[in-house]
């Protein structure tokens, strides 16, 4: 158990000019659960790897509990990695590759043999202990890949991208017991997802990177509510945000025929920071179809039906601007049907038109 | 919550990132370096005292008047031995016997290999068993098999060869000493075939299944298919295997020393059994060596061509860190 | 000619999941009896040989040639007794020594140069390509010159260090390829696990690459027993190894070809049956690992 802090750590790519991670600071408590989120070549993988030891820290440093670890090897670090394609030993038993760390520190045989069978309990795989990896599913190399990093009770998991290769439904299925396997051994856990599904349901807190920067690092709801840029807003919650940069008007903001209402102090920030246009970001959930007047006209270009509730594809008739509108009826409207979109109670989030920063509470 | 806007990245980033890679290049320590270069260098050092040492006192040989036979004449003469071999008209000849004998038995044996590639590519029954028997004449001591086309296969009486062909109006034909270089020759081929016959397989069998359904979904005729998919594919393994077989047929030496004794007299010797007499029954140091400084630098052209076919199309990938 | 194939790849390792369409196998196709008679036609010589081996010497220097006769022993027997014996223990043991030490050179720089690269490491692979391009008729006036000045001449160990220097090219090349198959990551678990590199080597590289060790070593076997070159001119009587034995063996026996038969399928067999063993593996070192 430690807290891990990184304090401006940087890295730098092989063979290029640019920085895989850049001046990444993250404060991390005990006990933890924090998934680094991003798109590819945002380098979460690699912010995870500096961690584990597998990549070097060219700048600043990162600590675990308190120490200072640049320089120190991967094997000194006592951090459990499961790695994306699990990286089981081929020429050893499930046990034996659940109890090589503990060999390498030199427990003893009876000892190792109950932690394994400890572990793969936990896991369900008591019953694969004297297979090899090469006869076992994906599932089950997964669950071995995790009961490897379990049995060496560390101060830290570090999992990269453990659920990738394995179907739709097995993923869900073995997301919400790794979360619950965590929240038990209350081991700090840095979890690298490009799923932003996975994200929100697992972290404690969540870390979104872009281009090797953090761009936020707040709990999920947090990150949902109140992103700080549009390129969060953007990359969490799904479909994503409808975000779109239009001219301001005296109370709002003009979309297509219509104008969005903006709050007071909305306005005033708008007005405060002298800008003509702004980047408007409105979740499909708070746009609803209706007939009344004053809403936005669009045209319906795809209708998703998805049984528990739809989404509408439109595009405001005569701009060309798409909006993405949730509804929870059947049918709600048929292709190129001419339909009103009307703005929910609650406000639409603000983003300065070129920096992506949020303007307003 | 700690949370960082995007600022637009100037060039500044460039030059932070080299002067961070310097520092770090600075720091990975020499130790390390030795421990890495390590494991290679009693390889390395054993290959360049076995292999380069030899090859400079032959550049120093070919440079002296070095007759065994008569002992204390050794001289220095400059390139006057390299003279002496350009105007060798048996030399002549000899060179264009080894070209004669590598160009053919690569074309022919490239040609038999991709047939028979293509043959083996299909699964069948026994398949196993016959890629095991065809290359077989591969694995045949190569002294072992140039004896046996010589005696069981083209003796004029006994010889199995003439035994076949005689339906056909063959007499007793003694194809060793009428035909000493197309003798070697079909030993070659039958030698080396098997080997162009793996690498093109090899080719055939990583080439990805999924373009050729897709173009017969075009519907392309197989034959097209062939043309424009396959020998595309199969161009840079052709390339190798007549690459690297010409550079060991250069060595060609066995199956000469024993089918013909490069006879008769030097017509259907090759230049390094040209060269062995030279030095081993002539006694002639000198010329001996400076006819291997030549057939090493005809070799070089060669072997650039096949070290850039190695290195370019086959080693794309990257060393694991 | 349809290159549309059914086919299951030859090569044991283990590729993407056939399709069920295929599976199908064409077991009686037209081609595949082609192949069976061009495949029986290749092999038809020695087969050929190992038949007349067998055969009394009246039966073998007959025309037609005959395919039907009594078996007899008495040629391996003659062979025997003529002192084959010597060769063969000459060239068992330049063989094994020279393969134990290629392997002891050439895996470790093999390694070196696969997965702790060195910054030089394409300068040092060209280099041991290179040594296997320069033709050896060009090395062996000043190895004689030399053999004989260390006194070497006519010793086993001349040959020795000459198939170690032959080999070591190609084993490089092979186990380096077989090197860069590891997955990085089954090392870097290691490392996270607190194996230390030399026991990582040992726990988790070798198991994976011994297959690659064994088709190196059996490689470096048919090389090392084949060869004439050297071993013709730098050796006589006490170091003789098969391929020359054989060559005096014909001009000792002239016509005598049942008797030579018996000899080559002597000289030849122990190859065959490795080749036959590390077919697999065969392309990769005949082509430097270039082609798997």
């Amino acid at each position: 158990m430690a807290d891990i802090a990184y304090k401006g750590a940087s890295c730098i790519y092989e063979n290029a000019d640019t920085l895989a991670v850049d001046t990444l600071d993250l404060d991390i408590e005990d006990g933890e659960f924090i998934v680094l989120v991003g798109p590819s070549g945002s380098g979460k993988s690699t912010a995870l790897r500096m961690l584990a030891g597998l990549e070097d820290i060219d700048e600043g440093t990162i600590e675990i509990g308190g120490k200072d670890m640049v320089g120190v090897p991967s094997k000194d670090r006592d951090i459990a990695m499961v790695f994306q394609n699990y990286a089981l030993y081929p020429n050893k038993t499930v046990g034996e590759n659940m109890g090589f760390a503990l060999k390498m520190r030199g427990v003893g045989v009876e000892e190792r043999k109950k932690k394994v069978a400890d572990a793969a309990k936990l896991l369900d795989l008591t019953d694969y202990l004297d297979r090899k990896p090469g006869k076992l599913s994906g599932g089950q190399r997964q669950r071995v890949a995790m009961g490897r990093a379990i049995v060496r009770e560390p101060q830290v998991f570090c999992m990269d991208e453990p659920l990738s290769n394995l179907d739709a439904k097995l993923r869900v299925q073995t997301r919400t017991q790794i979360a619950a396997l965590q929240r038990r051994l209350g081991t700090t856990t840095v979890y690298v997802t490009h799923d932003q599904v996975e994200a929100m349901t697992m972290g404690d807190r969540v870390a979104v990177l872009k281009n090797g920067k953090l761009q936020q690092f707040s709990a999920p709801t947090e990150l949902y509510d109140r992103p700080t840029n549009a390129f969060v807003a953007g990359f969490i919650g799904s479909p994503a945000m409808n975000l779109m940069t239009m001219p301001i008007v005296s109370d709002g903001v003009r979309l297509g025929n219509s104008t969005l209402a903006l709050e007071r102090d909305q306005l005033s920030a708008l007005h405060a920071a002298g800008l003509e246009t702004v980047t408007v970001g409105v979740r499909p959930e708070q746009l609803e179809l209706s007939t009344g007047d004053g809403g936005i006209e669009v045209i319906v270009d795809l209708v998703e039906e998805l049984g528990s509730e739809s989404y509408v594809h439109t595009h405001i008739a005569g701009d060309g601007t798409q909006l993405t509108a949730r509804s929870l009826t059947r049918t709600p409207a048929r292709l190129a049907d001419t339909v009103s979109l009307h703005k929910r109670d609650g406000a639409v989030h603000l983003f300065h038109p070129e920096t992506g920063e949020r303007i307003g509470d | 919550m700690t949370t960082i806007a995007e600022k637009p990245t100037a060039d500044g980033t460039a030059d932070r990132v080299r002067q961070l890679r310097e520092a770090k290049d600075d720091s990975v320590s020499r130790a390390e370096g030795w421990r890495r270069r390590g494991p290679l260098l009693p390889a390395l050092i054993f290959m360049i005292v076995v292999t380069q040492i030899p090859f400079l006192f032959t550049l120093y040989y070919s440079t002296q008047s070095w007759n065994l036979v008569r002992p204390g004449s050794q001289a220095f003469v400059g390139l006057q031995n390299y003279v002496d071999v350009f105007q060798d008209s048996q030399f002549r000849e000899v060179a264009v016997n080894t070209v004669i004998l590598i160009v053919g038995t690569v074309i022919i044996s490239v040609v038999l290999g991709l047939l028979l590639a293509l043959l083996l590519d299909r699964a069948f029954l026994g398949r196993g068993i016959v890629r095991t028997l065809l290359i077989t004449p591969f694995l045949v001591t190569p002294v072992a098999g140039a004896l046996l086309w010589k005696t069981t296969m083209f003796d004029p009486v006994f010889g199995i060869v003439n035994f076949v062909l005689s339906p056909f109006g063959v007499g007793q034909v003694d194809w060793v000493s009428k035909f000493p270089l197309a003798s070697v020759m079909v030993n070659l081929v039958w030698q080396w075939t098997p080997f162009m016959m793996l690498l093109i397989l090899a080719g055939l069998q990583s080439m990805p299944r999924d373009i050729l359904e897709a173009a017969r979904v075009d519907g392309a005729k197989p034959f097209a298919m062939f043309r424009e998919l396959t020998l595309p594919h199969l161009r840079r393994f052709i390339e190798l295997g007549a690459v690297l077989g010409a550079i060991y047929l250069i060595n060609t030496f066995d199956a000469i020393y024993m089918m013909t004794q490069g006879g008769p007299g030097t017509a259907s010797a090759n230049l390094p059994f040209y060269i062995y007499q030279r030095a081993f029954l002539g006694f002639d140091i000198g010329q001996a060596a400076a006819m291997g400084v030549i057939v090493v630098i005809a070799t070089i052209v060669v072997a650039t061509l096949a070290l850039r076919l190695i290195f370019k199309s086959f080693t794309g990938n990257e060393e694991a860190a | 000619m349809s290159t549309d194939t059914a086919a299951a790849p030859v090569e044991s390792t283990p590729t993407a999941p056939e399709t069920k369409r295929a599976r199908k196998h064409r077991k009686f196709s037209p081609w595949s009896v082609v192949a069976w008679i061009v495949a029986l036609g290749f092999f038809f010589p020695v087969a050929w040989m190992v038949l007349t081996a067998f055969k009394q010497e009246g039966d073998a220097y007959t025309t037609p040639p005959k395919l039907f006769f009594t078996p007899t022993l008495d040629q391996f027997k003659a062979v025997l007794d003529s002192g084959i014996g010597t060769a063969l223990l000459n060239s068992a043991f330049a063989t094994a020594m020279s393969t134990i030490l290629v392997l002891v050179l050439g895996v470790p720089a093999a390694f070196a140069l696969s997965l702790r690269p060195v910054r030089k490491t394409k300068d040092a692979l060209f280099f041991f390509i290179s040594t296997k391009m320069l033709p050896i008729v060009a090395a062996i006036i000043p190895l004689y010159v030399i053999v004989n000045d260390i006194g070497l001449l006519d010793n086993i160990w001349a040959l020795i260090i000459l198939y170690t220097a032959m080999n070591v090219p190609i084993a490089v090349w092979m186990m380096r390829s077989f090197f860069l198959e590891v997955p990085g990551e089954l090392l870097e678990a290691a490392s996270m696990d607190g194996a230390s590199l030399w026991t990582s080597v040992r726990e988790v590289i070798l198991p994976l690459v011994s297959p690659g060790i064994a088709a190196t070593a059996l490689i470096c076997v048919i090389f090392s027993w084949n060869e004439f070159f050297f071993a013709v001119n730098l050796t006589a009587v006490q170091a003789q190894t098969i391929p020359v034995f054989l060559v005096g063996f014909i001009t000792g026996e002239g016509l005598y070809w049942a008797r030579l038969s018996a000899a080559a399928t002597l000289a030849a067999l122990p190859v065959i049956l490795a080749g036959w063993v590390a077919q697999n593996k065969l392309v990769r070192g005949l082509s430097f690992g270039a082609i798997k």
